[in-house]
């Protein structure tokens, strides 16, 4: 049996209920058939708090094993480095998670708040906000980067505005299994973060042939004027669809990048800045010079049916 | 981006809540609320692009986003003064209404019900039949709702992609139109909810249980087991067993905006809602119109820095200035509207749009814990009645836009607010433009009605006003406390705390 604790600290419960929708496997599987035991949610568990405070204890003095931690949203540490901003029974929520994640085999940060600091620590991060072992893009948080947990494990870092349902549940189920799981550079689990969000997107023959949309609302590509993150996001959401169903970027909504740890960035959120036609940004490892002459190409190239946005994206 | 230097920021309380109890020989005296969170939202949202607010906003909470994101397109829309194509108004409410069912049944049987399975009810008749039902991850009606919930968000991301936490709804419409394959995949996830709702939840087609119009008639459908032994059957009788028919009614003034925007008479200038708002005054019995000129906040209790008396939004500030050792207890600010407490959600809304048997229940046994809860099953099918309406209306005007551009000229400094009815009640967004960027965002959110502390002059909240008087048996298991607390349908972390001869007791909703 493997026990978890979920810890909500300056959160919206977004991952709370993006787990939810979670299917394969779902929350209800991870604890039927993972051997996860909840030890505690503070949105699902029935027992009282006294009895939270009583796991706490047990957990904090050695007397209750803690398997996996998971934290939801950002490390509130205002005012002045006190946390009090977040507080539990008049203590900083940053203190508990400190003190848990100590006990932990295995720390799991649920969502960009927990990773990077995220939404709340977007300028001019009125909180203070940081995550868990970064602060925004930079190495070390709450805890420093050399920081392990019991398994020798640094924080895990789920990221995303809200964390997928499946990179959440699939994780943790992984993590039940004891084999090694692999992390990337942010210390993110690969397997969910070792593609584009661009990958999969149903716009992408638009992107191809380098027809753009002005506005919002159209079928074509978002990349070149709306602010679309997405070839330069790494995430599943267009490889694995959202509830099953889509993802932002197939419903015309540009992707803002909120599995990176500069989520949300300063600028315009629904614009590209540019350096002359082209993005000042390009995909992710893309030389400018050839992918100018690329797009030039491929424009002229274009389909009437994609040039004449045709198409059903 | 540049950005400018202004001392108007501010948060709202989405998430943590403690609450402070007096008890006097085990009965309630006195009640805070005290928010424990400060995140700074709106001091976010200062100095920014103002469409940022569409990303931004929503994440303000996980379980009512799509709820922000509205309030804040329509904000915009007014700002600006953008016309909106129906089809975007249908799109708006029909993701809405998904939001809206997920929240109600979250919230009823994962959160609410499972109280009646609490140990302390061990020798109840029905304890036996709540736990079936009701248990966590274990009962019948509560694995059900996890299936039917994760279903039932799907239609929000046929049209923003992704639930929770998209960006759709942007001024001037929405991303994406509703076409032949996303109508029909919606109508089948509406079926299946419909269908579970009629024969778990309340033991009745839609038609028969819309028709039924008096509390009488529902006392008659709670002797009858094909209601009696659905899951609100169940609930109403475990909560009227224990009495919750008569407690925590709270302040008697009620508010709502009305209910999702009129797709053909909606716009900036005109506020058209396809079930009526106002605002009920519990004095006079009688339903006023609602004047958002009326909204005003106090931070007399609240860890900001004090302005004399109720401000209105656009004169809001939210300066933190914490003060943990004094008579202030909160970070949430104390909405009035005038001078009134008011509740928001679910009763609120259905009383003052009319519908029949919340009324003549209220007219016979007033405001009150059960009845809370009730409503919000109640309003499921007026829910699932104008989301069809939706889809139907979406299917006959398929090639109507679900965007209009609007160029960037219009894009003028200004003020705009947005009100909608969220799954909690009223949710109002108010920002002011300046120089092209955000220079004020106020949010008044339902639980800040709710979890309001005490106003200048000494009044307390709503949820501070339902618990005095309230008789709690064990405050080691004050399972009372949860039945009200969760009745008001708190936001997701929930802590409350009593104070009795010095020792604190805390649990979570």
């Amino acid at each position: 049996m493997n026990t978890l604790f979920w810890l909500q600290t300056g959160a919206c419960g977004g991952e709370s209920l993006a787990i939810l929708s979670a299917d394969s496997p779902s929350l209800e599987q991870l604890l039927s058939t993972h051997d996860i035991e909840l030890l505690w949610h503070p949105s699902l568990s029935h027992a009282s708090m006294r009895e939270h405070d009583a796991i706490f204890e047990r957990i904090v003095s050695g007397n209750q094993t803690l398997d996996i931690l998971c934290v939801e949203g950002s490390i509130v540490t205002a005012p002045r480095g006190t946390g009090l901003y977040d507080s539990y029974q008049g203590r900083a929520r940053m203190d508990i998670a400190r003190e848990l994640a100590q006990h932990a085999d295995v720390v799991v940060a649920m969502g960009t708040c927990a990773a990077f600091g995220g939404v709340h620590a977007a300028t001019p991060n009125p909180s203070d906000c940081i995550g868990l072992q970064y602060n925004r893009e930079q190495p070390g948080g709450l805890f420093p980067p050399e920081w392990r947990s019991r398994r020798g494990l640094p924080v895990i870092n789920v990221s995303g505005c809200p964390a997928h349902p499946h990179a959440m549940t699939q994780t943790l189920a992984w993590l039940t299994t004891g084999l090694p799981l692999q992390l990337d550079g942010l210390n993110r689990p690969k397997a969910f973060f070792n593609t584009m969000v661009h990958q999969g997107c149903t716009r992408n023959e638009y992107h191809e042939y380098d027809i753009e949309e002005m506005a919002p609302g159209g079928p074509a590509c978002l990349f070149f004027n709306l602010g679309c993150q997405g070839p330069m996001t790494q995430a599943v959401c267009n490889s694995d669809l959202w509830n099953g169903t889509s993802s932002k970027t197939r419903a015309g909504v540009p992707c803002f990048g909120c599995t990176s740890p500069a989520f949300p960035r300063d600028i315009d959120l629904f614009s590209t800045e540019k350096i002359g036609d082209i993005p000042l940004r390009l995909p992710l490892g893309v030389e400018r010079a050839r992918y100018m002459a690329y797009k030039n190409l491929a424009h002229h190239a274009a389909p009437a049916r994609v040039k004449d946005k045709e198409m059903d994206s | 981006m540049a950005r400018i230097d202004v001392n108007i920021n501010l948060n709202r309380v989405e998430g943590d809540l403690e609450i402070g109890l007096t008890l006097e020989d085990g009965v309630v005296t006195e009640a805070r609320t005290i928010g424990t969170l400060y995140r700074g939202f709106e001091q976010i949202m200062v100095g920014r692009t103002p469409r940022d607010a569409l990303v931004i906003t929503p994440r303000v909470c996980g379980i009512c986003g799509t709820a922000h994101l509205y309030s804040a397109v329509l904000a915009l829309e007014q700002a600006w003064q953008v016309p909106v194509p129906a089809n975007a108004t249908r799109i708006r409410n029909l993701c809405l209404i998904a939001e809206g069912l997920q929240n109600d049944f979250r919230q009823t049987f994962l959160f609410f019900a499972p109280d009646f399975c609490n140990p302390r009810y061990n020798r109840q008749p029905w304890f036996t039949e709540a736990l079936a039902a009701f248990e966590p991850f274990r009962g019948a009606i509560y694995l059900e709702t996890l299936a039917t919930t994760r279903r039932v968000v799907e239609i929000v991301a046929h049209f923003g992609g992704q639930w929770p936490h998209s960006s759709y709804m942007l001024p001037g419409g929405v991303t994406l139109s509703a076409d032949m394959r996303r109508i029909l995949a919606c109508r089948a996830v509406l079926d299946e909810v419909q269908r579970w709702y009629e024969q778990r939840i309340v033991g009745a087609s839609l038609d028969d249980w819309l028709a039924l119009d008096s509390a009488d008639a529902y006392f008659g459908w709670l002797e009858a087991s094909a209601h009696a032994d659905s899951g609100l059957g169940l609930l109403s009788r475990c909560a009227r067993s224990l009495g919750l028919h008569r407690l925590a009614a709270g302040t008697p003034h009620m508010l709502s905006s009305g209910s999702w925007c009129d797709p053909e008479h909606w716009a900036f200038n005109a506020e058209v809602r396809l079930l009526p708002g106002g605002f009920y005054n519990g004095d006079t019995g009688q339903i006023e119109a609602v004047d958002q000129q009326l909204i005003n906040e106090h931070v007399r209790h609240s860890w900001f820095r004090p302005y004399q008396g109720g401000r209105h939004p656009w004169q809001g500030e939210t300066v933190p200035d914490f003060q943990p050792n004094s008579d202030r207890y909160t970070w949430a600010k104390a909405p009035r509207y005038g001078d009134k407490v008011v509740q928001t959600g679910p009763l609120a809304e259905l009383l003052i749009a009319g519908d029949a048997l919340i009324t003549s229940l209220h007219a016979a046994e007033g405001g009150n814990a059960w009845l809370r809860q009730f409503a919000r099953v109640r309003r499921v099918a007026l829910e699932l009645l104008h989301a069809r309406r939706m889809l139907d209306e979406l299917a006959l005007n398929m090639h109507e836009p679900h965007f209009l551009d609007m160029p960037k000229s219009r894009e003028l400094d200004g003020e705009g607010y947005g009100l909608v009815m969220a799954a909690r009640g009223i949710l109002g967004h108010w920002l002011r433009i300046k120089n092209g960027q955000v220079d004020k965002y106020q949010i008044v959110t339902p639980t800040a009605w709710s979890a309001s502390p005490r106003d200048s002059a000494g009044i307390p909240g709503h949820w501070e006003q339902s618990l005095v008087g309230l008789s709690v048996q064990d405050p080691d298991n004050p399972v009372e406390i949860g039945h009200i607390i969760r009745s008001h349908d708190p936001c997701l972390v929930c802590t409350v705390h009593m104070l009795d001869t010095g020792k604190r007791v805390r649990f979570a909703p």
